[in-house]
């Protein structure tokens, strides 16, 4: 037994975590398990639990709204974390350079991010509405035709990713001017030197170095982009016809709209399951590009 | 020494007075939690407790949360029900009583005395429970019916409200306008909430199915019955409206009739309380019933928007909550549910009867409600009814409001899929 100033190490180092341990064991092992038990069973919160076996993934398989929820939430991703990626790096390198009110420009693209999600998305609504919003009459005033930004199943989904993209793009621009702070200003000293151009010096030494923090986006924008939930749940209620019901919103409507709590289980193991599988193939994908 | 008997003597007192103290009867009672219904609530429980004392009733309004169903969901899950709660949605009766949350009303040797003279039979009948029992006592409704701009209605030559889909798209074109001569419709004959929420269709697409069928619900012994002409020709009048631009196909902000942007909207008897506080003294505004196909008999019947009073099984005091669900439903707590509330009980005779009658003379517009009352219809007590509306909603956006299918197969399509939901 290890001592130190006459206390028991082991003892006191379990009880310096037993505070975690019982939030641990509390709010995640408990809940997880008690899903996973769910997954085989139908319950509504007030009769008693029935034993299904494998019935809710058999109906999960053969439902066609959580697979149309999938894709839609596929559809945000690609559209959300490219624009997410290209915006918050250009903006990023413009604000690592010198210029006038740089203090306030960085606080003024972070703000979004510490405002209430809800509270974005109503103003977003206002702007998108086809009727009195502030796009379309602006639209209207040039001469042109209204676009139906949340009406039309082809535009609502890229409309809310717009503005996800508007509100989170702070973060990412933190996030990037770190990563661009901490490259070596040798490296672009000896690129001066041999003559590179900007353009030369951001793609082969300002990306190649930056890939960690490229990678370490692409998992935060992925995972966040598979929890899209108060967007179209404020904004669309999950339409026109579906087409911006995402994963979280399917389940969140199978739990508490309709009280089926062992098929939204069932859901949240399933999309879990596919977020593991995109994060590994992403892993697999650029991690390579950095290390070799 | 000499005190002890004293002291005695007062401990003995204090005993009594405990003791008698706890016997009194405490009934938790949770009301709506909007201002009128807490105002009403308070009224009656402190006319209750000053002729009660030996059973007091303490009134808590219903917690806030989405919505009431979810609070009393998770209520009945954590066993925290109060005794009697007032603001119940049909909807979820059949599934708390599967649950043995409720208790059956019809058990009391006097329920049938209560409710025949008060409720008109049908409209009784359609809140009784797969099992026959009565879980749930009808409290009070709100029928929906076509509340309209008087002045807008007037200024485009329309002389009365339409009464059929024929004469409503006619007034309809005559409503939509550009005002401003902009170029850009600024006024529309209606408006019909866009947002695919289940429960948005039972103000819009099942009141108008009731009203076009005359009486009928989802629902026929237990099987899916709202494929037929009826339903298929609401979602064609509507998908005809939204397709001529008459009702605007994005959330407008605000409220629009007090605007006066929208000639006509779907309401129940709650909006003459909202119009009393917010409309301008020249605001000018009516009630009819709702337009229906051509040839449909009169009188054409709605859906009521009930909210009701049950007992939770998990109640110490059945009888004495019993007894206070009867004097809330009391002919004169019934006329302070009128003058506090603007909402209507289900009262038989409730415009014939005296006791209402200084009531209605001051308030014509209540009256139009309360004599819709007797023909309205509630929704079915089974308990898949929000997956059933939900896919009623999918459909109903698809076809109506967007114009993407024949609504005779849209109709077709969402029974069949509701047919699945009873099957799983």
């Amino acid at each position: 037994m290890k001592r130190l100033n006459g206390y028991d190490v082991d003892r006191v180092g379990y009880l310096m975590v037993l505070p975690y341990i019982v939030f641990f064991l509390l709010f995640n092992a408990y809940p997880i398990i008690f899903s996973f038990i769910l997954v085989f069973h139908k319950w509504n919160i007030i009769s008693p639990m029935k034993f299904l076996g494998l019935e809710n993934f058999r109906f999960l398989l053969q439902d066609p709204l959580f697979w149309k929820s999938i894709r839609n939430t596929l559809v945000f991703l690609v559209i959300h974390i490219p624009l997410q990626l290209i915006v918050a790096l250009v903006i990023a390198n413009i604000l690592n350079q010198k210029i006038a009110a740089r203090g306030f420009f960085r606080a003024s693209f972070f703000l979004p991010v510490v405002i209430s999600g809800v509270v974005i998305t109503i103003l977003w609504q206002q702007f998108y509405s086809y009727e009195t919003g502030l796009f379309n009459t602006i639209l209207m005033k040039i001469g042109l035709d209204k676009i139906p930004w949340l009406i039309s199943t082809k535009l609502a989904m890229p409309s809310i990713a717009v503005m996800a993209t508007w509100k989170n793009v702070g973060l990412y621009i933190v996030l990037f001017l770190a990563g661009l702070q901490s490259i070596p200003s040798s490296l672009y000293e000896a690129a001066d030197v041999d003559g590179a151009t900007g353009v030369q010096k951001f793609f082969h030494i300002t990306i190649p170095m930056l890939n960690p923090t490229i990678i370490m986006v692409l998992i935060i924008s992925t995972l966040g982009g598979f929890s899209l939930f108060i967007e179209p749940y404020v904004m669309t209620g999950g339409g026109p016809i579906n087409s911006t019901l995402s994963c979280v919103l399917y389940i969140y409507k199978q739990a508490f709209y309709f009280n089926h709590m062992g098929y939204a289980a069932t859901l949240g193991f399933a999309v879990a399951f596919i977020i593991m599988i995109v994060v590994i193939i992403q892993r697999k994908l650029f991690e390579t590009e950095v290390y070799e | 020494m000499s005190r002890f008997p004293i002291f005695c003597l007062v401990i003995f007192f204090l005993n009594i007075s405990l003791q008698a103290k706890s016997e009194v009867i405490k009934i938790t009672y949770w009301p709506s939690s909007n201002p009128q219904e807490i105002e009403l609530a308070a009224n009656i429980v402190d006319k209750w407790n000053k002729i009660h004392p030996d059973i007091q009733v303490v009134m808590q309004p219903l917690p806030s949360g989405q919505s009431s169903e979810e609070v009393l969901l998770t209520a009945v899950a954590a066993k925290t029900t109060p005794d009697v709660c007032s603001n119940i949605w049909p909807g979820i009766v059949e599934e708390f009583a599967e649950a043995n949350a409720i208790i059956a009303l019809n058990k009391f040797n006097d329920f049938y005395d209560i409710v025949n003279p008060r409720i008109p039979e049908d409209v009784l009948m359609n809140f009784a429970s797969n099992d026959g029992h009565y879980y749930q006592m009808p409290w009070k409704g709100n029928p929906i019916m076509m509340e309209y701009n008087v002045r807008l209605f007037r200024e485009a030559g329309i002389v009365e409200p339409p009464s059929t889909y024929k004469k409503f798209m006619e007034a309809a074109d005559k409503l939509t306008r550009d005002t401003d001569g902009d170029g850009l419709v600024d006024q529309w004959a209606g408006v019909i909430n866009v947002n695919p929420v289940w429960w948005h269709r039972f103000f819009d697409f099942y009141a108008m199915y009731i009203a076009a069928s005359g009486g009928r619900t989802l629902f026929k012994e237990g099987e899916v019955d709202f494929d037929n002409e009826y339903a298929v020709g609401v979602f064609r009048f509507l998908q005809k409206g939204f397709k001529k631009g008459y009702f605007p196909k994005g959330m407008l902000q605000g409220n629009q009739f007090l605007l006066e942007n929208i000639a006509i909207q779907f309401a129940g008897p709650w909006d003459i309380g909202f119009l009393k506080i917010h409309a301008p003294p020249d605001f000018e505004y009516d009630y009819a019933p709702l337009p229906v196909p051509e040839g449909t008999e009169e009188p054409i019947l709605t859906y009521s928007d009930p909210k009701n009073i049950v007992i939770f099984s998990t109640t110490k005091h059945p009888e004495e909550a019993w007894e206070f669900v009867k004097f809330l439903i009391s002919k004169e707590n019934d006329l302070k549910l009128l003058e506090f509330t603007s909402q209507i009980p289900f009262r038989k005779d409730l415009d014939t009867d005296p006791v209402y009658e200084e009531y209605f003379k001051e308030n014509p517009m209540v009256l139009k409600f309360a004599k819709q009352i007797p023909y309205t219809r509630g929704s079915d007590n089974i308990t898949q009814l929000k997956e059933v509306f939900d896919v009623i909603a999918q459909s109903f956006e698809y076809s109506v409001i967007y114009g993407m299918q024949e609504p005779k197969i849209a109709i077709e399509e969402a029974a069949e899929t509701c047919r699945r939901i009873l099957r799983r």
